[in-house]
């Protein structure tokens, strides 16, 4: 698969990963990782919250739409 | 979370439980005060709508509980029972160290409940509400409230397995399935020696009954320490054996 975001600026890179959201392929410079925390247990005992967070891949514009 | 802001939840439950749970015992009181009960084993709950009545004092609780367990079961696990704390931690399932702090806090929120109940209410929630204290109704003796006791907390435990504790249950339906469980519970059992299903929940009422002027019932809490203990650690073992392989 190629960058989606590379291929509209005509340029032609190999996609690294793809967006979780909208499954866009993207290039090394356009995945934006996150990491989010991720929590086990709950009623009747208390949470607690893992010692790893888990990544998540996210295109520019899906990254935008999550935190604006 | 550290020990402390879980004490601080398990009392913010347990209030929550008893204000509104005892409290709506001790409201159904004062509205029947004053009237003639055909029998001595209708003490006026009972008297609007026989065992609607005890339905809408069941829901109260039961609202309350899966309110409490919703809010706060990830901070502390919402236990808001001993008996539930000790069944836990004997099958293993929370450290010894931490189950005096839990029983304490339930305690503590338990009496700032009935204290802050009659601090909205005045003395007719003490005198005439008895504060929603439980104790056993007209005939029914130490022992066979005991065993009702035993049996309807044994419910309550082995929902708790069944819709919380095992990892097999389904997501999010815990607090309400047990504010229901215990709301049928005490629909059927209430008349009979109240319905605690929790020492906590006995506790408070009675405590503010002796500081607030009210009767001294502390003869019957033994009934509400043996009998939801007994039943809660018959319902978590019965439910490990019967999930064994
Ligand atoms: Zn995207
Ligand atoms: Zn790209």
């Amino acid at each position: 698969m190629k960058c989606y975001i590379c291929a509209e600026e005509g340029k032609d890179s190999d996609a690294v990963a793809i967006c979780i959201v909208c499954g866009m392929g993207l290039c090394r410079e356009h995945a934006m990782r996150e990491e989010t925390e991720s929590w086990e247990g709950g009623y009747p005992f208390p949470a607690r919250k893992l010692k790893k967070s888990i990544p998540r891949i996210l295109c520019p514009a899906c990254y935008e739409a999550f935190h604006s | 979370m550290s020990l402390l802001k879980r004490c601080v939840a398990e009392i913010i439950g347990t209030f929550l439980l008893v204000f509104f749970g005892a409290g709506a015992a001790a409201i159904t009181l004062m509205l029947a005060s004053g009237v003639e009960t055909q029998t001595e084993f209708n003490i006026g709950i009972g008297y609007f709508g026989g065992l609607a009545d005890w339905l809408a004092i069941g829901l109260a609780f039961g609202i309350a509980i899966a309110g409490a367990i919703y809010a706060l079961g990830r901070i502390s696990g919402a236990h808001i029972n001993p008996a539930v704390t000790i069944a836990l931690w004997a099958s293993k399932r929370f450290p010894t160290g931490e189950v005096a702090p839990y029983i304490i806090a339930q305690l503590i929120g338990a009496s700032l409940a009935s204290i802050l109940f009659f601090a909205c209410t005045g003395p007719e929630a003490v005198l005439i509400g008895g504060l929603g204290a439980t104790a056993p109704f007209h005939g029914i003796s130490y022992t066979e409230a005991i065993l009702v006791e035993a049996i309807g907390t044994f419910l309550l435990m082995l929902v708790i397995m069944g819709v919380a504790v095992d990892k097999r249950a389904p997501e999010g339906f815990a607090g309400l399935i047990i504010g229901l469980t215990v709301a049928g519970v005490i629909t059927t059992t209430g008349n009979i020696a109240g319905s605690s299903l929790n020492p906590a929940r006995t506790f408070g009422p009675y405590l503010g009954n002796t500081l607030l002027g009210g009767s001294n019932l502390w003869e019957f809490f033994p009934i509400y320490i043996i009998g939801p203990i007994a039943g809660a650690l018959i319902a978590v073992f019965l439910y490990d054996w019967l999930n064994s392989e």
